[in-house]
């Protein structure tokens, strides 16, 4: 009999944390550390340069690559601020969010059978999007090496149909960012057994402790690299839907018909608005990125206060402390501190499998609430250790 | 700075704890009370109090603003005058400002009727030779605190 819906689809499981969403939706007065983005509203130099591109009428299709302007922009940015070199004629690709530059990434390079090499935990999106080319996920476990890839466990899963690796670094869930030495170690294999390396750098403002090294501004990397990068996180817009893609000629020759045919280019407003982003707002991702290091700083003392055991987090918005000691499963804990204490987490397991015995908290929430937040999990973890 | 901290705190709600000052900004309890007494003794804060919409009572009370033209004495130029003016209780806030005008003052009385009555006391007084009132219809924003419904938040409870 033949399947009335897609056998890929239906092989994928359910998000994890839609499944949480879905218990914690109807809570009521509850302070959630449980987002994944910017507490701050989008600056307002760029919703005023927003509302004036509207009353210009300027809201038609864009090239599929999108705005010439805006790649040019971005061109700019990254060798500025990252110190790597993008052709805005043929090497950046404007997508709808980075999400969408990990849908059309995977989809350029992966045949059914390849293999990605996916460390773990990471952000919900990868597995599934692999998964949907016919390709195979092969998971790393970061969970026991201060959530940083292991080079030792990542040569043994390297093999002949090893397609690429993906890394996230700040990461989310961890926030841990990954040391130059692993990134240059995790090149010479790329460069060595011939596969990719997507790099997710949404978070690349967002970190605090040093500064931040973009993948393909390593030496030699760039042919191996790509980059994915956005508006969301760095200047708060992430109901706006932009991100890019930056890649050697080839790889954005592929992805550009994918988004030509699937959703022909990014919305105008928001390339026009990023624009005016990277032009004008680079000041309130300052300010932004120092609010929430003070409030990481807060997170950090409060949780090693509790007797969690936890991996500094150098960037994103995350922290990931280890609940093990109070005998509960990250589900069951996320789930009774909601009940008991109205704080809602999102269990490590969201992420994957790896995740289990963590919670990962957003600190991205005003300060007074956070800090009752952080108060209340205090008690929490007390009353279960006792237990 | 700490005094800044707290102040941005105290500003955005006056009635915070000092204990829920000191966990959100990581400093010692005591050292929050000592700050914001010194503070209060210095005069940097000058007094807590309520924004409110009084629409929402049913009986706000009636607003104006005034401004006035005033001729400066010779020794003390605006201070004196604006000291007498400011002794009146039905004067909110007072300002010395440049332009057409030489102060613009806030009043507030039950009934247009009380509004009229602090006008032409205004008026009688020596030094004052001009005024403008403009009734204030309808309040949008108070010390930075946007009046109307409450938003609610926006963001989801849980996203990825």
């Amino acid at each position: 009999m033949k399947a009335l819906y897609s056998t890929l689809v239906d092989q994928i499981p359910p998000s994890g944390i839609r499944a949480f969403f879905d218990l914690v939706i109807d809570a009521k007065d509850i302070i959630s550390l449980g987002v994944g983005e910017p507490d701050f509203k989008t600056p307002n130099v760029i919703i005023k340069q927003a509302i004036k591109t509207l009353e210009k009428g300027k809201n038609s299709y864009t090239s599929n690559y999108g705005l010439f302007s805006l790649r040019q922009e971005i061109s700019e940015y990254q060798q500025n601020r990252f110190k790597c070199f993008y052709d805005p004629h043929n090497e950046i690709l404007i997508t709808a969010g980075a999400s969408e530059g990990i849908d059309l990434s995977l989809r350029s390079i992966l045949n059914p059978g390849d293999e990605v090499i996916l460390p773990e935990p990471n952000y919900v999106c990868y597995a599934p999007l692999i998964s949907l080319c016919g390709a195979k996920v092969v998971t790393l476990d970061t969970s026991k090496t201060n959530f940083v890839p292991d080079l030792h466990l990542l040569a043994e899963k390297i093999t002949s149909k090893t397609k690429a690796i993906i890394l996230c670094s700040p990461n989310n869930p961890t926030g841990v960012v990954i040391p130059k030495k692993q990134l240059q170690a995790i090149l010479k294999m790329a460069i060595s057994h011939d596969f990719w390396v997507i790099s997710d750098e949404i978070y690349a403002e967002i970190t605090f402790d040093q500064d931040y090294i973009s993948f393909s501004s390593l030496p030699k990397a760039k042919p191996k690299t790509i980059l994915l990068n956005g508006f969301s996180k760095s200047f708060a817009m992430t109901g706006w839907r932009l991100g890019y893609i930056c890649a050697p000629k080839p790889l954005i020759d592929r992805a550009v018909k994918i988004l030509q045919y699937a959703q022909l280019c990014a919305p105008t407003l928001s390339q026009y608005s990023a624009i005016t982003a990277l032009k004008k707002a680079l000041p309130d991702v300052d300010f932004m990125r120092k609010s929430y290091k003070s409030r990481r700083n807060l997170c950090l003392k409060r949780f090693l206060e509790m007797g969690l055991d936890i991996v500094k987090p150098d960037g994103a918005m995350y922290c990931f402390p280890s609940i093990r000691s109070t005998n509960l499963n990250s589900l069951e804990f996320a789930l009774k501190l909601l009940e008991e204490e109205k704080v809602a987490v999102v269990p490590g397991t969201a992420f994957g499998e790896s995740g289990e015995g963590f919670i990962r908290c957003c600190y991205a929430t005003d300060r007074v609430l956070l800090s009752e937040a952080l108060k209340r999990m205090s008690r929490f973890i007390k009353r279960y250790r006792n237990a | 700075m700490i005094e800044v901290d707290i102040l941005e705190l105290l500003k955005s709600n006056a009635r915070i704890s000092s204990k829920e000052i000191s966990d959100s900004l990581d400093i010692e309890e005591s050292l929050v009370k000592k700050t914001i007494s010194k503070l209060q003794k210095n005069g940097t804060i000058v007094r807590y109090t309520t924004i409110t919409n009084d629409e929402k009572l049913g009986k706000a009370k009636v607003r104006a603003l005034i401004e006035l033209t005033v001729r400066p004495e010779k020794k003390s130029g605006f201070d004196r005058i604006a000291k007498k003016i400011s002794e009146y209780p039905f004067v909110i806030d007072h300002y010395l400002i440049s332009g057409r005008y030489d102060f613009v003052l806030i009043v507030e009385g039950d009934t247009l009727h009380d509004i009229a009555n602090i006008v032409t006391e205004l008026a009688s007084i020596a030094h004052i030779t001009k005024t403008a009132t403009h009734f204030m219809l309808k309040k949008y924003k108070e010390m930075g605190a946007v009046i109307g419904d409450l938003e609610k938040e926006s963001r989801l409870i849980v996203s990825p």
